[in-house]
């Protein structure tokens, strides 16, 4: 009969203990579901696009190029929603571009033309809708 | 003349008159210290030498103004050495109230109550004396034998003068002044017929030198113990101190003497105080006369009083020009660091204060006047200094070798934190470097920069790296892609 109890209580003492140690998940799995972040994957300043790739990635570009690319890639990108390029010329915002970035994942870029006045140190912040800094880039226009 | 007279009273300051004033007197002590020594008259001599040598520049005699001058400083020096012990005697023979303040106006007459009393006590004692109080004519001649004694007057010397084992007690003691000046003396004898026959040679040596002078002599009779006095032809018997008092003051007359003497002292005194004050006015004048000369002087300005939480983070100026007059002496003997210019900035606060200079901001030598400053407003920004962790960026410059890129540069460290007012640094975002030419970067490597901090009244926090580290990433390219 003792034993009958004893096994008993073994039994249900793990079943007690499975289901405390299962709990923390099952109600995590059972609540709200988790948005994903979005996610700066990678951001790079180029000298320009061939098929969708960013060419000659570099920090000093030479004005006689006539424009720099600036490359940045979401993933994930949960829900349809918008993103900045802010261009500051010597930390004077000199153009902002706004980006629509589509689920799952989006590629996006911006550019300037560049003149014989650009040259210098410049840097672009690349933000959420909300202001959110995901990332600086910083880079030289050049002769 | 009456209206340049009182224009020129009229441009006289207080300060001016205090001045003056003050040197004045301090002259005048000087002549009151020492009138009667060899540095008054020295000091007269420098005073000329000094009024010639302006002379001789006035009239461009070169070699001569510097030769007085030279001679002037010299005997300034010759004063302090030569004179000293009778510098140091006049000092040390007065107390502070008597350098400052006392005037020697108090008369040096007889003590003429101590000398009847004294005679009186002689009397007494049946000790006998001859006392001679001259006149006006000089004993010198009929006065043989004395000793210099020159002591003070007083009862217990006269008495001890003519103690009987005194060697000198059977002489004449001669007064002067408040003084025994001989003691000692042989006078001459009268040939008189008609003295008692119980005088004797005191008494007749007092009769003969009355006979020959204006002298008085007073005889005090060892025998009988009485006083008599002799004068002239008179031969009489003193019978108290009053008497004898009221004779002696009659001989010397002491009260007209003295008011006399005190007229004529208060007279020199008065003409010494009138002389230091012309010679200090004139003095005054020389230097202050004509404020035509200008001068033009740059002077940094200094501020005060800052607040320990404040820094000045900019000036419009850090020095302004001054416009200065006064006369040409004044002006040429003006130092730089006797002209200064301070800004309180007690009452300054964050951000921008304007600050007017005048005279109250701008310290001057006596006698020189500020007429302009340029500019005449100060605009000093002031901040409260904080720490700011800023990203640092190569400003890179040139152009890169053909078919190279820079495709990448890590920097070590990639923040500097700065120190700098907190309103400027609120603007900065971003730490540049110096200015690095991609000319000659040909492959991947390291090279050392330094940031370049501007405004410069930013300045790297303690600890944080003064050189960044760059490291670059070259690599080949093909013909760019447009």
């Amino acid at each position: 009969m003792v034993h009958w109890i004893i096994g008993f209580l073994f039994i249900v003492s793990g079943l007690l203990s499975s289901i405390m140690n299962m709990a923390p998940e099952s109600f995590a799995d059972n609540g709200a579901e988790t948005v994903p972040e979005l996610t700066l994957a990678e951001a790079a300043m180029g000298e320009g696009l061939k098929d969708g790739l960013l060419q000659n990635q570099a920090v000093a570009f030479s004005v006689g190029l006539g424009r720099v690319i600036c490359y940045s890639s979401f993933d994930p990108v949960p829900q349809r929603s918008f993103i900045y390029h802010n261009w500051y010329y010597r930390d004077r915002l000199s153009t902002r571009t706004r980006l629509v970035l589509m689920p799952p994942r989006w590629n996006t870029y911006s550019y300037i033309q560049l003149r014989e006045a650009d040259k210098g140190p410049w840097r672009v912040e690349i933000t959420t809708e909300e202001g959110r800094l995901l990332r600086v880039l910083r880079f030289s226009i050049t002769d | 003349m009456i209206a340049a007279t009182a224009s020129f009273f009229s441009a006289m300051r207080w300060q001016d008159v205090i001045d003056i004033l003050i040197n004045s007197y301090i002259l005048f002590r000087f002549y009151v210290l020492f009138r009667g020594t060899n540095v008054l008259r020295v000091l007269v001599a420098i005073g000329f030498l000094w009024f010639f040598q302006r002379i001789a520049t006035s009239l461009g005699l070169v070699v001569t103004s510097w030769a007085i001058q030279g001679i002037t400083a010299f005997a300034a020096l010759i004063i302090i050495v030569v004179f000293r012990n009778e510098i140091r005697s006049v000092l040390q023979a007065k107390n502070i109230k008597n350098i400052v303040w006392g005037l020697p106006i108090t008369s040096v007459s007889a003590p003429v109550s101590i000398i009847a009393d004294s005679v009186f006590d002689l009397a007494r004692s049946h000790t006998g004396g001859l006392l001679v109080f001259p006149g006006k004519e000089d004993l010198g001649e009929m006065v043989h034998s004395g000793i210099q004694w020159d002591g003070k007057i007083s009862k217990e010397m006269l008495m001890s003068i003519f103690w009987r084992d005194n060697p000198v007690h059977d002489g004449a003691a001669i007064i002067s002044g408040d003084r025994v000046s001989e003691v000692g003396a042989i006078l001459p004898l009268s040939h008189r017929n008609d003295l008692p026959s119980y005088y004797g040679t005191r008494h007749r040596a007092a009769a003969g030198l009355a006979e020959a002078t204006d002298a008085l002599i007073v005889v005090v009779s060892e025998e009988r113990g009485n006083v008599a006095l002799a004068k002239g032809q008179r031969f009489s018997v003193v019978k108290n101190r009053e008497e004898l008092s009221q004779e002696i003051e009659s001989h010397l007359g002491i009260a007209s003497r003295q008011n006399a003497f005190l007229r004529r002292r208060i007279l020199e005194l008065g003409a010494a105080a009138a002389v230091s004050l012309l010679f200090i006015g004139g003095v005054w004048f020389s230097f202050t006369r004509g404020l035509d000369t200008l001068v033009s002087l740059e002077i940094p300005v200094e501020y005060m009083n800052r607040d320990q939480n404040l820094e000045i983070i900019d000036t419009t100026a850090n020095a302004v020009r001054l416009n200065l007059s006064g006369s040409g002496t004044l002006i040429k003997s003006i130092k730089p660091d006797q002209v200064r210019v301070r800004i309180d900035l007690g009452k300054a606060v964050i951000g921008h204060n304007t600050f007017s200079i005048t005279q109250e901001n701008v310290s001057l030598p006596p006698g020189v006047f500020l007429r302009k400053v340029d500019p005449p407003n100060l605009d000093v920004t002031m901040d409260n200094p904080v720490k700011k962790e800023l990203p640092v960026q190569v400003d890179w410059v040139g152009k890169m070798p053909e078919n190279l890129i820079l495709a990448s540069a890590r920097l070590d460290p990639e923040k500097i934190q700065v120190v700098g007012g907190s309103k400027l640094l609120e603007n900065i975002v971003t730490i540049y470097t110096e200015k690095v030419s991609l000319e000659n970067i040909t492959k991947s490597g390291k090279i050392t920069v330094k940031p370049v901090l501007y405004p410069a009244s930013i300045m790297i926090a303690p600890g944080s790296r003064e050189r960044i580290i760059v490291e670059m990433e070259v690599r080949s390219v093909a013909p760019s892609v447009k």
